[in-house]
């Protein structure tokens, strides 16, 4: 089921609010919305989910006006940050509860739990009490607890926020592989776009409550359409107010590009970061794996000459529809050097 | 424990406080009501006597006796009951207070904590006004255990408020919007979710409430107008004493404080058990 917000707005004062959102959420993908904290990203899934209704626009699932619909009847599978458990309840209570509201019989109830519990694998845990539960299988049974009710689309609010690194890991690969198999529209919220990336198909950027891009990852990744995805989605540098990929600078021999100095090297592990001083004072880096740096090494205080590499990635562009889709911008701020092939 | 005191000297300090304030009291009234005397030998030990009375039949029939079988009987039920009505409006009034935003809720605020500064005396006088034989409202309650009722009501309100209160506001809300989201309309909510998050703390509120009324004595002896059908235990012991009839009046104060503590006792523990399973 695909998801449409129309000018959506929603104000709360300062910050968590969103202003005129305009996105559509493709059927059966794995959306991402992306963005800094007090971005609005948690109110945009809420307001999915029905939890708030908009001051102004419409938000459709496929063709189904459900703007005011209260949230009992949208039939949308909503996973909390804190997972918000009914915490007396044992599992399996808590995965049967919104079938038990639906007054479905005794052994249809018995049997869906089973199917679910077997799907994030908490078939042990069904008598057990929230309490009794670690961080990410509690995530895991708010998951089973939303989908027993066949969702006609899952929200997922900052799924992996509260977990160590190591569950967190895990249950990204794990809620990548649940999303292929079974094909649920999902959207979920995160504030890491590390994860975003790796997780989603189709990524929506916010900032300040407004859209900044909508598209797949590697869209946005190697043309943003603002100085804000840029360096939101990945490593960025500044080289003449142009913010650019560090990993697309290229050093080249003195005369040649902006001349710059070596001012430190660093080595982290498979990565080396190099930073340089330009001509005008002003610092940046770029971004080399260890076999581009041995190929042609340098030393701290080497006068080199930078120029950017035959861009794969725009630079940024001029602010564009928020989906981005229509856009590959050509090089209009590629005022630093004229591209040249290494 | 073990802060600034240390573990040692800091429990001999809570002990030796606990005995003097609650323990001793207690001992005392219980071996006076079994008819134990105790008194100190040259020596600053304790001794124990036991006077001619002091059998356990002895104190059966002081306590079984119909007045006071009567007025234990009438202080248990009735405070049950009070108990119970102000567990439902103590959740009730609580959900107001912690949900809805209304002009003159600071206000309100104030009026259910008034029966806890109002002395008990001036309460029962405030009763027998307003529900006397020159009642304003031509209700009369004196002597009715209605008049009793209202009385315990009044005094027993913040206790059922404020136990449940805190524990609303600290409420996840988020449960609330899942069980919304899962399809259950807001009375499904309310008793399937939020209904059984709060019953420890209703439960608090409901042996507060409980031992509040078996002990009042202020804000009913007036109402209670003197009849032997409205004598609540408390009541009867004070006239008990009044007629220098210590040994029954301890003999009551006893089996009223037995019963207290077994009724709290089974509140406390049947709490516990349902909070362990919630937090763990």
């Amino acid at each position: 089921m695909s998801i449409s917000l129309e000018k959506v707005t929603k104000r709360f004062g300062v910050t968590f609010g969103v202003e005129d959102v305009t996105t559509l959420i493709p059927s059966g993908s794995l959306t991402a919305i992306l963005g800094p904290s007090g971005a609005g990203k948690s109110t945009l899934l809420r307001l999915i989910g029905g939890l708030v209704t908009p001051d102004a626009g419409r938000i459709l699932i496929d063709d189904d006006d459900v703007t005011f619909l209260d949230p009992r009847h949208r039939n949308i599978g909503f996973c909390f940050q804190n997972y918000a458990p009914f915490r007396h309840m044992t599992v399996a209570k808590n995965v049967a509860y919104g079938l038990k509201v639906r007054h479905r019989p005794r052994a249809e109830i018995a049997d869906r739990v089973a199917e679910m519990l077997e799907l994030v694998r908490l078939s042990d845990f069904a008598s057990r009490y929230p309490a009794q539960l670690s961080g990410g299988e509690m995530q895991r049974m708010a998951l089973a607890r939303a989908l027993a009710i066949a969702p006609r689309v899952l929200l997922l609010d900052e799924p992996f926020g509260a977990l160590d690194a190591q569950v967190r890991a895990e249950l990204r690969t794990w809620i990548k592989e649940l999303h292929d198999r079974i094909h649920v529209t999902t959207v979920l919220v995160t504030h890491d776009q590390n994860e975003a990336m790796e997780v989603a198909d189709s990524l929506i950027v916010l900032n300040e409550g407004r859209v900044e891009q909508a598209g797949s990852p590697t869209d946005l990744y190697d043309h943003p359409a603002s100085e804000f995805v840029l360096q939101f989605l990945g490593p960025s540098t500044t080289i003449d107010g142009v913010a650019l990929r560090p990993h697309d600078l290229v050093i080249v021999p003195t005369g040649e590009g902006t001349p710059a100095t070596v001012t430190e090297i660093s080595t982290l592990g498979f990565e080396i970061r190099i930073a340089i001083l330009l001509g005008s004072g002003e610092t940046a880096w770029i971004q080399q794996s260890r076999a581009e740096f041995d190929a042609q090494p340098v030393t701290i205080g080497q006068s080199i000459g930078i120029t950017r590499r035959d861009a794969t990635v725009s630079p940024v562009g001029t602010r564009l529809d928020p989906r981005g889709a229509a856009d590959r911008a050509p090089d209009s701020a590629a005022a630093l050097t004229q591209p040249t092939t290494p | 424990m073990g802060g600034a005191l240390g573990v040692a000297s800091g429990s001999a300090l809570l002990m030796s406080y606990l005995s003097l304030i609650v323990l001793i009291p207690i001992a005392a009234i219980a071996a006076r009501g079994l008819g134990v005397t105790v008194h100190t030998n040259g020596w600053g030990m304790a001794v124990w006597h036991w006077s001619a009375s002091s059998d356990f039949s002895g104190f059966w029939s002081n306590v079984t006796q119909s007045d006071s079988a009567h007025a234990i009987w009438l202080s248990l039920w009735l405070s049950l009951s009070v108990a119970a009505v102000n567990a439902v409006f103590g959740v009730v009034i609580a959900m107001v207070l912690v949900r809805d935003s209304f002009a003159g809720k600071r206000l309100l605020e104030g009026v259910i904590d008034l029966p806890f500064a109002l002395p008990t005396i001036v309460a029962g006088v405030v009763f027998v006004y307003l529900y006397g034989g020159s009642s304003p409202v031509h209700v009369n309650l004196i002597g009715t255990w209605m008049g009793l009722l209202v009385a315990l009501l009044f005094v027993t309100l913040p206790f059922s408020v404020r136990a449940v209160q805190p524990v609303l506001e600290s409420l996840d809300s988020n449960a609330e919007d899942a069980s919304r989201s899962l399809g259950a309309g807001g009375f499904r909510t309310f008793a399937s979710v939020v209904l059984p998050s709060l019953l420890p703390a209703i439960l608090t509120g409901f042996g507060l409430a409980f031992a509040r009324a078996v002990g009042e004595f202020g804000s009913i002896t007036l109402i209670a107008g003197g009849q032997q059908t409205t004598t609540t235990a408390s009541n009867l012991i004070f006239n008990l004493f009044a007629g220098q009839n210590y040994t029954r009046a301890a003999a009551v104060s006893v089996a009223l404080l037995v019963l207290s503590l077994l009724l709290l006792a089974s509140i406390g523990v049947t709490s516990s058990r349902i909070q362990r399973r919630l937090s763990l």
